[in-house]
């Protein structure tokens, strides 16, 4: 059993400069973490004098072998008590490994839960030097970054005042800008993506992907399968404690999407869609209108695959901040998105006029959904289409109805071909035809 | 087999046991200071005179005590040494070893958020009511042995602070840990402290115990402690084993201290 380690590295040397470039910058090797269950702290206490163990393993994660290189953006998914948290404790030096070694070079920033652990007492100011010292800056260094903080927060003349005059979104913002602020080489985040109001939130989601951007290795841990998506280059998904599938994060969020729809009731409590606060925003949706076969509304009557529908998104946007983008996504009757379409995806740019006000229209065509009743969901997102400033859902948006021209089964249409062969089973026959569905669905017997 | 290995490592957790926590007083000063800021704040806070009640609460205790003791009963010792002179020098030493033991013991608990969601140096937390308590006490110190003995007095009685704050730093450790998971010990301790000021000579010096009884204070570490302040700040007599005694439980607490402490690392992380 190799002893448990956490070791980091905040120097480097010049040449090891461009070693390290490649050189990963995290590394846990067989790392395992088993919280210790005692009948009472006596017992507790007992175990730590003699040595002699009088406790029940309850075992958080096992068996973790991960590598993190310089510029990485880790997304971790899980079920609520995979072990996902304890990773990120692990990695962040606030739990040691049972198990296992953790290599770390550089210093390790770790935004896990905001606004705690301020002094109420104490001015703002003077809770960022215990932050910062705590992360292990010197006065110099905190003495240079107490401006910029105190301007990301946006806080005013409040950062010399006690935190307890703080709102809650003053507290939030404070605590994210001092995580942020340390520039660390490892940057942990764990489901703190809307912080504080809205303008701050959008605010706050630009610093990370400033991180993004600059090379830094950012381990993002989030129920929002949307943003992992979005932002991460790699996923994990951490299943009772152990890595269940690493990749990317396409592969590993449709298995792991796959796993959740298994778990009808897990699925329920557990959110895969995007959550908005939509109280302070600094961007509004002022309306939406479908319209389709001449029919204008929040609830229309479509043919599969012929209707066109057309879904007109009015917005207002703060006017100092870049026209947004729009997606539109379709639902399922629980309120599951199964496809959608997204201006920033699709490279379309909003425009939106002086008063910051704008619309967007997006059209499908021969609506390929099959019969059956449909929500939409309309997303107004910052212009690279990864902060969700609102969204707005329609249920029961659309009735779908049988036409003629499509009858598939299930939500949605794929093209498609059926190939007829002369001489089913024997493999060196030439096929005789290349079929249309309509064909098909007119000389069954053909078919078979 | 687990006799042995304890043997083989108690030497270098001796050693660890000063220097690690007097290396992390250094490094981390910065923090602490800033620790030390946040506690004075949290305690006066919304006050008048703000910090400065840490030392006028205690002021005002020694002026009691000086008005009841030597104005109202006149109490005299025979010999040269001033009674309250002999009093206050020890009841001050007293209060600050008294602060010291208590918040040590509850001081993992109350500063839990500090560790809580960040990698806080858990080391440096039983230091927090031993410099805390040197800082406030230690300066009323300072003032009273000047007040009392005049300013030559004042390198001996940082010496006496100096003392206290060596003597008192693996009872720190271990005090804070063993607290922390037996919690009776902070229902107990206040009880035994009380019993620790009467049989200590503080409102008395040894001499004035039944001679029957005198034997007995060996047993008590306090009232070498108390002999060796007086010796140095009064030139009372002190005895070889006045020095011996707390030196060698001094020494014999260091190691263990320390390695309970290190042991009971990661159990303090993963309770809360």
């Amino acid at each position: 059993m190799n002893a448990p380690a956490v070791q980091t590295h905040s120097t480097f040397d010049a040449s090891e400069a461009a070693a390290a470039c490649r050189a990963p910058v995290l590394r846990l090797s067989a790392v395992a973490k088993r919280y210790r269950m005692y009948r009472s702290d006596l017992d507790r206490l007992l175990e730590i004098v003699t040595g002699r163990p009088r406790h029940q393993d309850v075992t958080a994660l096992s068996g973790i072998d991960l590598t993190v290189g310089h510029g990485e953006v880790l997304g971790i998914v899980g079920r609520n008590g995979a072990g996902k948290s304890t990773l990120l404790k692990l990695i962040a030096g606030m739990l040691p490994p049972s198990e296992g070694s953790i290599d770390i070079h550089g210093r390790v920033g770790a935004i896990l839960e905001l606004g705690a652990a301020f002094h109420p007492q104490m001015s703002g100011r003077e809770n960022v030097y215990l932050k910062a010292a705590i992360a292990g800056l010197t006065r110099a260094e905190i003495d240079a970054l107490v401006p910029e903080i105190a301007a990301f927060a946006d806080i005013g003349p409040f950062i010399e005042r006690p935190v307890k005059t703080y709102s809650s979104g003053m507290s939030a913002r404070l605590a994210f800008a001092v995580a942020t602020a340390v520039d660390p080489d490892v940057l942990i985040i764990d489901e703190a993506l809307s912080v504080g109001d809205g303008a701050f939130a959008r605010k706050s989601f630009d610093r990370i992907m400033a991180f993004r951007d600059a090379g830094k290795t950012i381990l993002f841990c989030s129920h929002s399968l949307y943003h992992v998506e979005a932002i991460c280059n790699r996923a994990v998904w951490i299943d009772q404690g152990r890595i269940r599938r690493e990749g990317s994060p396409a592969a590993v969020l449709a298995d792991y999407r796959a796993e959740l729809e298994r778990a009808d009731t897990a699925s329920a409590q557990e959110p895969t869609g995007v959550t908005v606060d939509t109280r302070q925003t600094p961007a509004r949706i002022l309306s939406v209108v479908l319209s389709a076969d001449g029919d204008e509304g929040r609830s229309l009557r479509l043919r599969a695959g012929r209707s066109n529908l057309s879904v007109r998104v009015r917005f207002r946007i703060d006017p100092t901040l870049p026209p947004p983008s729009v997606g539109v996504a379709f639902l399922t009757a629980d309120q599951r998105p199964f496809a959608g379409a997204t201006s920033a995806r699709d490279g379309v740019l909003m425009e939106s006029d002086s008063q910051g006000e704008g619309e967007a229209e997006v059209m499908f065509p021969a609506l390929p959904l099959l019969k059956g009743h449909y929500g939409i969901a309309v997303y107004l997102l910052c212009e690279r289409g990864l902060h969700v400033y609102e969204q707005a859902t329609i249920l029961d948006a659309l009735q779908v109805e049988d036409s003629a021209a499509e009858r598939g089964i299930g939500l949605v249409s794929l093209p498609r071909q059926w190939r007829l062969c002369a001489g089913a089973g024997s493999p060196g026959e030439t096929p005789t035809a290349y079929a249309e569905p309509d064909a098909v669905a007119s000389s069954p017997t053909s078919a078979r | 087999m687990r006799a042995r290995a304890l043997a083989t490592a108690l030497p270098r957790a001796t050693a660890d046991g000063l220097i690690r926590p007097l290396a992390a007083l250094w490094q981390q000063r910065l923090l602490l200071a800033l620790l030390l800021r946040r506690e004075i704040v949290g305690r006066t806070s919304g006050t008048l005179f703000r910090a400065g009640w840490l030392l006028i609460g205690p002021a005002l205790q020694v002026l009691a005590f000086w008005f009841l003791l030597d104005v109202v009963l006149r109490v005299r010792l025979p010999g040269h040494v001033v009674f309250l002179d002999y009093f206050l020098l020890g009841i001050l030493a007293w209060f600050l070893v008294v602060e010291v033991l208590q918040r040590a013991l509850g001081i993992f608990a109350e500063q839990a958020a500090l560790y809580q969601r960040g990698d806080f140096p858990l080391v440096l937390l039983p230091l927090l009511p031993l410099v805390m308590a040197t800082l406030v006490h230690g300066t009323l110190y300072l003032v009273v042995s000047t007040l009392l003995l005049g300013i030559g007095a004042l390198p001996a009685a940082a010496a006496v602070l100096g003392l206290l704050f060596l003597l008192l730093l693996p009872a720190s450790y271990l005090l804070a840990v063993l607290g922390h998971f037996l919690r009776d010990l902070r229902q107990l301790l206040p009880f035994l402290l009380t019993m620790g000021l009467y049989v200590t000579p503080i409102l008395y010096t040894p001499d004035m115990l039944p001679a029957p009884l005198r034997p007995w204070l060996i047993l008590n570490p306090f009232a070498d402690i108390m002999a060796l302040i007086h010796h140095l700040l009064q030139d009372m007599p002190v005895t070889i084993g006045n020095w011996l005694r707390p030196l060698t439980l001094w020494l014999a607490l260091l190691g263990p201290a320390w390695l309970l402490f290190r042991r009971s690392e990661p159990h303090l992380r993963e309770t809360l």
